[in-house]
């Protein structure tokens, strides 16, 4: 008996200690891209705006620049901000799910590291999404299928322009704020 | 009674304190950071340094109201017209620019006697000078050197405003030989833009010390763009931020360029030919006679860092302070071209008809003119040994195009002590070279005459025209050769607290993973030492034990 309980523990610290240390690389995932980080960032917004599905441009923000403001130097950290109608619409009209609003936009991260390469960063939205039940899980799904379009780059094709700004920015109030899909 | 002898040895500890405290804060040394502030007239008089007082002072600095001038008081139809006005005051001026880089365009190397200068060396971005003057010498301190028969004797082609004029609105435009623009012109052509004509009148009448501006305008702009060539230098640098450059700070120390380039005669320190590039000694005073003003060390002084970084000050015999204070070069999206390929040049667009591309941030990616362009900012440096000396690749000079060609290699080595390990762009390129006779060639591109590549895109023909001029050999069989140009970064300097860290260069694949001729502790590890090490790291551990036990049981035995 207590052999067995000394197993299944084992087992289940095991697991646990497999889980913590590799759940960043499931929740989030990393890789080199082949272009500067404005040229990755214009092909992943033409691919967003491609996609279909009701996706499009929320904007794209420089985490870099408040800290040059301030005075201070990071390598370039640009994020690439989409949302989809088709995805955020039903998750937005249920009550109990509009707290995941605060996963909206969808954004994909490019910046640039130490060893002078260029990485693409994303959350890994199918794994996320089922941690909230079926409905969540599926629309989470189809995030994750659009996503991986937006990082298929074709480099026979030239570099399109990156589009800086918040597309449909608007005005003051609650009804502010861009209207890119979300 | 003794509450008088209290109150008497009170008041002397008041006393002597006030004396020492006053003593100690008039002698006890600046921070190396505060030398430089402190030449500053402002701050010697015992005004607080900022961008407002210095400005006045330099407004007021001034003994001549050039405006009140009776000689500058009348419309000129030229630029030489302007020069003869000023040489009626300044006489000595035309002969001193004359002696100077910035006018000759031609240096000697003192150690071999090689020809050097923008006149002479061959670059992996334009090329040559040679032939495409009228394009080139927007960016000289002159007026109509248009091709080999320049006047360089006479004083009236001095071009005194381009480095004078604090109004921004003197501009020399490729295509007019040094000229400024004498009537509005559309610029870049079929580009619906405009430069106005310069009003020379109203620019001679507020000139002043060289700005930003008058410096930037060829050096932000070289290469035919903004960042375009030395990575460390673009218009970023007219109002940078702190993130950019400590120095030029517009909020803060606001430097100017001749702040650190001191100029004496009109001779500007600093040049890539004669770089100072492992100054020793203490922080200098600015106002002494200084070989190297332009030197970091010149204000900083050799041991720089103190307190707990004081263990930094063992790096400055080996490491150029710019290696570690200017992390990354281009810190900015304007950024800096990396490589430029002129054998797509001549490739028209599907039309036909010749084709300019831009790539992802709005930057030259293709043009039918020149090839293809690739764009980089915030580029980790390349670090080389460097003694401030470059081997040239001068015109005319022996290639090897089965090899990458060096179009200047910097010269250094880790055994002397003439030498740190400094940080570099490299610029790639390809670039036509004559098959035959192994020699870079000079192509006529700029132009509006039959043999100008950017005419008739006749490669041939160019070059056939830039061999003539430059007086060399052309043998009709051409090629491209892959070239690599460096260029030492010195300027954008950031925060200290942006500096590299440890790690940066003490690991495996750190910065200095390619330096050599150093053991550089973290990157590099002999097993046999490391193992020795390990063994007496062991041995002192189980030393401590068996003292430490013996001496407990010692105790609890009472021995």
């Amino acid at each position: 008996m207590v052999k067995i309980i000394a197993s299944f523990l084992l087992g289940a610290v095991s697991v646990t200690a497999l889980l913590w240390h590799s759940a960043s690389s499931l929740m989030f995932s990393e890789r080199v891209s082949p272009f500067g980080v404005e040229e990755t960032v214009a092909r992943i917004q033409e691919n967003m705006q491609n996609a279909g599905n009701g996706w499009s441009l929320s904007g794209l923000r420089n985490a870099a620049k408040p800290i040059q403001k301030d005075g201070g130097n990071v390598l370039p950290v640009l994020m690439v901000e989409g949302c989809s109608t088709r995805y955020s619409g039903p998750i937005l009209k249920d009550d109990n799910l509009r707290f995941l609003s605060i996963l909206m936009p969808c954004k994909v991260s490019v910046y640039k590291k130490n060893d002078g390469k260029v990485y693409i960063a994303t959350m890994n939205a199918a794994l996320i999404g089922r941690l909230f039940g079926a409905k969540v899980g599926g629309i989470m799904a189809n995030v994750a299928n659009d996503q991986a379009k937006f990082l298929e780059f074709d480099a026979s094709k030239p570099a399109p322009k990156m589009i800086e700004g918040t597309p449909g920015a608007g005005g003051p109030g609650a009804g502010s704020g861009a209207d890119g899909g979300c | 009674m003794l509450s008088i002898s209290r109150a008497a040895i009170a008041a002397w500890t008041v006393g002597a304190a006030l004396i020492c405290a006053s003593a100690f804060s008039a002698t006890s040394p600046q921070p190396a950071g505060a030398v430089a502030s402190s030449a500053d007239p402002a701050a010697a008089s015992g005004v607080p340094f900022n961008a407002a007082t210095s400005a006045e002072f330099r407004k007021g600095a001034s003994t001549a109201d050039h405006s009140r001038f009776r000689e500058l008081d009348k419309e000129f139809k030229s630029g030489p017209e302007v020069t003869k006005a000023c040489l009626s005051c300044h006489n000595e001026a035309a002969r001193q620019v004359q002696h100077t880089k910035h006018w000759t365009w031609d240096v000697v190397n003192p150690e071999n006697k090689k020809r050097l200068g923008k006149k002479n060396v061959i670059n992996n971005y334009c090329t040559s000078p040679i032939s495409n003057e009228k394009d080139c010498m927007a960016c000289h301190v002159g007026y109509g050197w248009k091709d080999g028969n320049f006047d360089f004797s006479s004083e009236e082609n001095v071009d005194c405003l381009v480095c004078h004029d604090t109004t921004a609105t003197y501009r020399k435009l490729p295509g007019d030989a040094g000229h400024p623009v004498y009537e509005r012109k559309e610029f870049p052509p079929h580009s619906g833009k405009f430069v106005e004509a310069a009003d020379l009148k109203k620019i001679a009448q507020r000139i002043g010390k060289s700005g930003r501006s008058n410096c930037g305008a060829c050096h932000f702009y070289g290469a035919g763009g903004d960042g375009t060539k030395h990575g460390d230098l673009s218009s970023a640098l007219k109002k940078p931020g702190k993130y950019l450059d400590v120095h030029m700070n517009a909020e803060g120390l606001n430097f100017t360029c001749t702040k650190c380039h001191q100029t004496s005669g009109h001779q500007v320190a600093g040049s890539r030919y004669q770089l100072p590039a492992a100054e020793k000694g203490a922080a200098h005073i600015r106002g002494k006679a200084d070989a190297a003003p332009e030197a970091c060390q010149a204000c900083h002084g050799n041991t720089p860092h103190s307190g707990r970084l004081s263990l930094l000050n063992d790096h400055t015999a080996r490491v150029a302070c710019q290696t570690c204070h200017i992390p990354e070069f281009a810190r900015d999206p304007i950024g800096t071209e990396m490589s430029w390929d002129w054998s797509t040049a001549t490739k028209m667009g599907p039309d036909g008809k010749p084709v300019v591309t831009k790539d992802s941030a709005g930057r030259r990616a293709f043009d039918t003119k020149k090839g293809t362009f690739v764009w980089d900012s915030y580029v980790i440096p390349e670090y080389v040994w460097f003694n401030g000396k470059f081997d040239y690749k001068a015109v005319g000079d022996k290639i090897d195009p089965a090899q990458v060609v060096k179009i200047n290699r910097p010269e250094g080595s880790p055994a002397g002590d003439d030498s740190r390990i400094w940080p570099m762009k490299v610029h790639t390129g390809k670039q036509a070279y004559d098959k035959v006779n192994n020699t870079l060639i000079v192509a006529h591109t700029a132009g509006e005459d039959d043999t100008a590549l950017w005419h008739n895109f006749d490669w041939v023909k160019a070059i056939g025209a830039g061999m003539k001029a430059a007086g060399l050999p052309f043998s009709g069989e051409y090629g491209f050769v892959s070239t690599e140009m460096r260029w030492p970064i010195a300027h954008m300097v950031a925060p200290k607290e942006d500096a590299l860290n440890c790690i940066q260069c003490h690991s495996p694949d750190g910065r200095m993973k390619n330096i050599g001729g150093v053991y550089l502790p973290g990157r590099d590890a002999k097993p046999w030492f490391d193992w020795g090490a390990g063994v007496l790291s062991v041995l002192i551990f189980l030393g401590v034990l068996i003292h430490g036990g013996i001496r407990y049981i010692s105790t609890r035995k009472g021995v």
